[in-house]
């Protein structure tokens, strides 16, 4: 033992052992102590059994003799092998394939029943077949089914016929004697099967109880992700493949509604015809009799009319297969919403409403699926016809909407910011537009200049649009008897921010206060001086050349004489800068005096020298006006092009342009009615195309001495109109093409025209007198 | 030694009266068996069981240091009641052969489980004639017959626990048994008596988790599997009631039980297979590898199962066969392909184990098929590229044939290791290890049961006697059965990346 007090290297197994024969190491025995510090290995066995008698005694014969001895070995209980009958047992022969076999997944399951007949069951298949044919195979099937179909509890009878497909006498006898033998045999299953775990897990020890499941996975932590993952998936698999087998068990149903329907139709039909109800009065009385009993519902289920006809000959034609119409209607429905049809509802309204009232079978409940019924798809051709298939086929050709990369597209909001969508506010750019011929009201619209000089008027849909062709075109006509009726033929109203008002009457109020602007043509009377007023295209205009700058682009069409453009200079134009100039100035002085001195409530505004000149040089088109209003608060006139037919008349085009130094008054809400008054200050720049005189034409009709129209340029009329609402216009009655080229406004016509603008200052108007809608 | 026997209640006689002496379980005596040579031995045997059938009882007993696989139902004039020791836990009884470190005595092991029975399950119906009473002797009466827990006194209980704990201590003693505990992961239940299912790796337990009466003894008599009868040596959880049938009939290729002849022919007409119903990975001449996955082929799974239990003791079949890969082999000839035994393997190992259970049905047994099976279950892990070991605990057959197999695995290596340049040829146990895909530990184990690893002048050398070689040689001449690599179709798959076994 003293060799052990120095202790042997432990082994290293990546340390290279030399390999050496005993006889060349005869010397070894001297070492061979210490070669007990190698630690022993575990035999891996259980402690108890590793002792066992034969093991020791095999372990040692072989340690021994290097060869366990025949007679060492573990003894075992004996097996008896050849069995006599095993040949007739496995009949046949199996030839080995050449190639390995390979398994093909399922083919495994073999749709045999796991019961095997036994002696006794032989016996009675043997009687039974006596009486009714029965083989063993289909009397084990039988078994097998009652078996599997039973739990705790055996299968009734009625069950039983349920399960099994063969006829009942069989059923019964097969099914008695199952009975029978099941009662007889203690265990659970006629089919012995190895126990299964409970679930109340008190078979935790049962030693007969076995293969139990693995409640925990084993699993590797790499794995847990991403079988997490794969269970959510599962999860939705589940819901979704539950989903499919709801859907599937309501077609069944609407399909077995559809086949009874069909049946009963038949049925009809058949009765009918035997009845030799050719005519359909038999029909048409019982309909009438179930009628007062069932009115609506019973339609579809009786082919009376002439369209319910037609859909049962079609079906009849389509395998019998009766279609509940209500559901392409609503298909077709969801594919017009899609449709951004803005402007032209009513079309598709109308078509919708058509399709509605077809006869409707109810299958709405089907529908919330979209899933498409068997029949549906001729259907729904026929009724929607070649449409459709257009409308599927891109209707908007090479125009059709495409979303461009990079923008952003808002939904349409309630005008969230989007200030002018309100009809009420100023900036909205359409108008109320009365039409002269034929003489109504066409709601909002505005207008633009199309190809070739036409006009173009741009309706656009309000929720007033009843009110709006309710309106009478006269309303505003009867200067007599409107307090605010107007002289020129365009009615605007300046009015700052103002809700729309919901209720009618305030909207009527409203257009008759002209806080909405209202476009009407008005033709030129025949005998244009019996009223005194000019009635014409009017526009209200500043005595600036930029208005005709913008004046420029209206057209008119018919106007004979073309006339000779004039051009702007720039050094007019610096001249009428310089009146403008002084115009300002003298407003602001006048301004203030009235301030100081008269109606309180009166609240003037002067446009400061910016805007004006901004509003001057816009062009007819409003919205140009509308940036410049923004900010002022002031609604400056805006011209509205109208268009005059009348004989030989021009169709006038106006510019409209902005009252350059006129002083709106804006009334006070409280005045709105009527109060509303502007100034007079404002003139009129008529401009008539057809006016191509140069130089300047002044008329004075029967207004008041006040009133001037100035005939700037070759097209523009400087109107005057004093307080008194005399309308001074000046038309030539040969409208003109405007040119595009710039007019030359003489600085004379300037000048008459500031110095009226100064004269014509009515500033005084009182909140009662409510006469002073002045035309500017 | 017989001193408190006189008094118990059960024992109506004396000892030795043995004519009208009830031997109840328990008792222990000699009783008749032949050995191998067909000569008679009276080896002492316990007494585990008593029944009566047609009016004569049968004794279940257990041969005292034999295998369970010959525990067996004797007549009672196999029993030599003159010797008769009435149910006592005597630790020192005398092994017959005498051999030191013999496995404890049945009872003691029994006495723990009926313990941990009456605590788990108070409805475990009584196995005893009679109710077994506090004696003086405080080691006796605590066998397996205690099944009623009410008559078991406080008393008892504190001795039953005295005695677990000698036990214990006993088994303890030694580095060996820590090892045996690393691997033994269920023994602190049975320690506490809390039952507790099985780890769910693996298919074996280490002993005594299910050790208890019922599982202790074989419940099927015979087998008839294809040409051969079987009798089976351990319990196997075949439906309880096909236990009873003096024969239970399984089909040769599909495995189904069948309760009666009549019934296998019936079933012979509906089952068309004749060979495992698994994809054939390995063919040469009549011997065929089968490739079952215990999830795809469930019913097979369990049948195989069902029968290897039979003869493997400490298998359990307590879960289902999904995380494991079944290869059968069998042999062809003009009727199919028949099971001769196979092998199971976990997809996943976190132990590298390569084999979970491998047997080999008896009638093939001792004619070199046990080490093909572990020949190629070596070959499967060389295609895997890893080493592996079989699952523990082994069994005495287990363990013979793989340290056989081990032996002449390395031997061969280690003989026709060629010198080098004229040095002596040398080898590292790693070396070894991946040539041979057998682990590390068992390379070591083998080579230190051969004897092979010697200290010599400071370093460890391996040594090889004249009588190891020519044991070798002769073994290498006997074993003409070898799996040949050529003939192996395997392509292991990656089962953790399946997420699923």
């Amino acid at each position: 033992m003293s060799k052990l007090s120095f202790r042997a290297r432990a082994l290293d197994a990546s340390k290279p052992l030399p390999v050496f024969r005993c006889e060349d190491l005869p010397d070894l025995n001297e070492y061979a102590s210490i070669n007990r510090a190698v630690p022993q290995m575990p035999t891996g066995m259980e402690k108890e059994e590793e002792s066992e008698h034969h093991l020791q005694r095999a372990i040692s014969a072989q340690q021994v003799y290097g060869e366990k001895r025949d007679n060492m070995v573990i003894p075992v209980p004996e097996a008896e092998s050849n069995i006599s009958y095993y040949d007739s047992l496995y009949p046949g022969e199996f030839r080995m394939p050449k190639q390995l076999i390979h398994i093909q997944p399922f083919s495994l399951d073999t749709e045999q029943p796991d019961y095997d007949l036994d002696s006794d069951d032989e016996a009675f298949v043997n009687k039974l077949r006596k009486k009714m044919e029965i083989t063993p195979l289909q009397f084990e099937e039988m078994i097998d089914r009652l078996e599997k179909g039973s739990g705790q509890q055996l299968v009734t009878l009625q069950e039983a016929k349920l399960l099994l497909k063969e006829d009942d006498d069989l059923i019964r006898e097969v099914f008695d004697y199952w009975t029978r033998k099941r009662k007889a045999c203690k265990s659970a299953s006629l089919i012995p099967v190895v126990k299964q775990e409970k679930r109340d897990g008190s078979s935790t020890n049962d030693p007969y109880v076995a293969f139990r499941r693995r409640t925990e996975k084993m699993q590797t932590r790499k794995n847990r992700k991403n079988d997490e993952a794969s269970y959510e998936k599962m999860l939705k698999l589940r819901r979704d493949l539950s989903r499919a087998v709801t859907i599937l068990e309501m077609i069944k149903r609407r399909e077995k509604s559809k086949r009874e329907l069909l049946h009963l139709t038949l049925e009809i039909v058949e009765k009918r015809y035997s009845m030799a109800d050719f005519g359909g009065e038999v029909m048409a009385e019982v309909l009438a009799q179930r009628a007062l009993i069932k009115p609506t519902y019973t339609m579809p289920l009786i082919p009376l009319s002439s369209n319910q006809f037609r859909h049962q000959d079609h079906l009849e034609l389509k395998d019998f297969k009766p279609k509940p119409e209500k559901t392409e209607v609503v298909r077709t429905k969801r594919k017009y919403e899609k449709k951004p049809k803005v402007l032209q509802p009513s079309s598709s309204v109308s078509q919708q409403s058509g399709h509605s009232s077809l006869p409707a079978f109810n299958a709405k409940d089907l529908n919330q699926y979209d899933f498409p019924s068997s029949d549906e798809e001729p259907f729904s051709q026929m009724l929607s016809g070649s449409s459709e298939a257009e409308e599927d086929s891109d209707p908007d050709g090479p125009f059709a909407f495409r979303r461009k990369a990079g923008c952003q597209y808002y939904a349409p909001g309630q005008g969230s910011n989007w200030p002018w969508c309100d009809p009420g506010d100023p900036r909205y750019r359409y108008s109320l537009t009365t039409l002269t011929v034929p003489h109504r009201c066409v709601g909002l619209a505005r207008r633009r200049v199309g190809r070739g000089g036409r006009f173009l008027l741009d309706r656009a849909h309000s929720d007033l649009d009843n009110v709006f062709y309710g309106l009478d075109p006269e309303m505003h006509s009867l200067p007599a008897q409107s307090p605010n009726g107007k002289l020129a033929s365009t009615s605007e109203s300046n009015t700052s921010d103002r809700p729309a008002p919901p209720d009618l009457g305030h909207i009527l109020l409203n257009i008759k206060s002209c806080r909405w602007r209202h476009f009407r043509p008005r033709t030129l009377p025949r005998d244009s001086d019996s009223s005194g007023l000019y009635r014409g295209l009017t526009r209200v205009s500043m005595a600036n050349p930029r208005t005709q700058t913008g004046g420029s682009t209206s057209q008119s069409r018919t106007g004979p004489g073309p006339a000779p453009a004039a051009a702007l200079t720039a050094e007019q134009y610096q001249q009428h800068q310089e009146q403008l100039a002084l115009m300002q100035k003298q407003q602001l002085e006048q301004i203030q005096q009235q301030q100081a001195g008269n109606a309180p409530g009166l609240v003037s505004k002067t446009l400061d020298s910016a805007s004006a000149q901004f509003a001057a040089s816009a062009l007819v088109t409003t919205e140009e006006l509308l940036a410049i209003k923004a900010k002022e608060e002031i609604v400056l006139g805006i011209g509205v092009n109208g268009v005059l037919p009348g004989s030989g008349v021009y169709k006038g085009l106006h510019l409209a342009s902005a009252a350059p130094a006129a002083l709106v008054n804006t009334s006070p809400p409280a005045a709105v009615a009527a109060t509303t008054t502007a100034n007079t200050a404002a003139p009129a720049f008529h401009q008539p195309s057809a006016a191509n005189s140069s130089g300047m034409t002044a008329q004075t009709p029967s207004g008041h001495g006040a009133a001037a129209q100035v005939l700037m340029g070759n097209s523009v009329r400087l109107g005057m109109s004093s307080a008194g609402g005399t309308v001074n216009s000046i038309t030539t009655l040969n409208a003109r093409h405007i040119p595009r080229t710039l007019t030359a406004v003489p600085p004379s016509a300037l000048k008459l025209a500031a110095a009226a603008t100064a004269n014509c200052q009515v500033p005084k108007v009182t909140a009662a007198s409510s006469l002073d809608m002045v035309v500017r | 030694m017989l001193a408190g026997g006189g008094r118990g209640p059960i024992i109506k006689k004396g000892p030795y009266e043995a004519q009208n002496l009830e031997v109840i379980e328990g008792c222990r005596l000699p009783v008749l068996r032949k050995n191998q040579e067909n000569e008679d031995e009276w080896p002492l045997a316990e007494i585990l069981s008593v029944k009566e059938v047609a009016s004569r009882k049968l004794y279940y007993v257990h041969y005292i240091d034999f295998n369970k696989r010959l525990d067996e139902w004797v007549t009672p004039d196999r029993l030599d009641l003159k010797k008769l020791q009435l149910p006592k836990k005597e630790a020192k009884t005398p092994t017959k052969n005498g051999l030191p470190g013999s496995r404890p005595s049945s009872p003691e092991r029994d006495v723990r489980k009926s313990l941990d029975l009456s605590l788990q399950t108070p409805t475990a119906p009584p196995r005893g004639k009679t109710v077994p009473t506090p004696v003086q002797n405080h080691f006796t009466s605590f066998t397996h017959v205690t099944g009623d827990i009410t008559s078991i006194g406080c008393q008892n209980t504190e001795c039953t626990c005295c005695c677990i704990m000698g036990c214990r201590t006993k088994c303890i003693n030694g580095k060996r048994k820590a090892n045996c505990v690393g691997t033994d992961e269920d023994s602190q239940d049975s320690s506490d008596g809390i039952p507790s299912a099985p780890r769910m790796t693996g298919s074996l337990v280490s002993d005594r988790s299910h050790d208890d009466i019922i599982t202790r003894m074989k419940n099927i008599d015979c087998i008839e599997l294809g040409r051969h009868r079987l009798k089976p040596w351990y319990f196997s959880p075949y439906p309880q009631e096909l236990t009873a049938l003096p024969i239970l009939y399984l089909c040769e290729f599909c495995l189904k039980y069948l309760k009666s002849l009549k019934c296998l022919q019936r079933h012979l007409t509906k089952c068309n297979l004749r060979h495992p119903p698994g994809n054939e990975i390995y063919r040469k001449g009549t011997i065929s590898f089968f490739e079952i996955d215990g999830r795809k082929n469930k019913t097979y799974s369990q049948n195989l199962c069902l029968l290897a239990k039979c003869f493997l003791d400490h298998k359990t079949l307590y879960y289902d066969t999904d995380p494991f890969l079944f290869y059968v082999m069998t042999e062809y000839d003009s009727k199919g392909f028949h099971i001769v035994g196979y092998f199971s393997k976990e997809k996943e190992s976190t132990e590298d184990y390569n084999v979970a259970c491998i047997l080999t049905l008896p009638p093939y047994q001792r004619r070199g098929y046990g080490k093909l099976l572990i020949e190629f279950s070596y070959e499967l892990s060389k295609v895997e590229g890893k080493t592996g070991t079989p699952e523990k605990p082994l069994s005495d057959l287990g363990l013979l044939s793989y340290r056989s197999y081990w032996s002449q695995t390395i031997l061969e290596i280690l003989m026709d290791l060629k010198s080098d340049n004229g040095e002596r040829p040398q080898i590292t146990i790693n070396e070894i290890s991946e040539i041979t895909s057998v682990k590390k530990e068992d390379v070591i184990s083998t080579l230190q049961y051969l004897n092979l690893i010697n200290y010599y002048k400071g370093q460890y050398i391996l040594t090889l006697s004249e009588d190891i070689v020519e044991g070798h040689e002769r073994a290498m001449h006997k074993r003409h059965l070898r799996i040949d690599p050529k003939c192996l179709h395997f392509t292991p798959k990656d089962w953790s990346k399946r997420g699923k076994w």
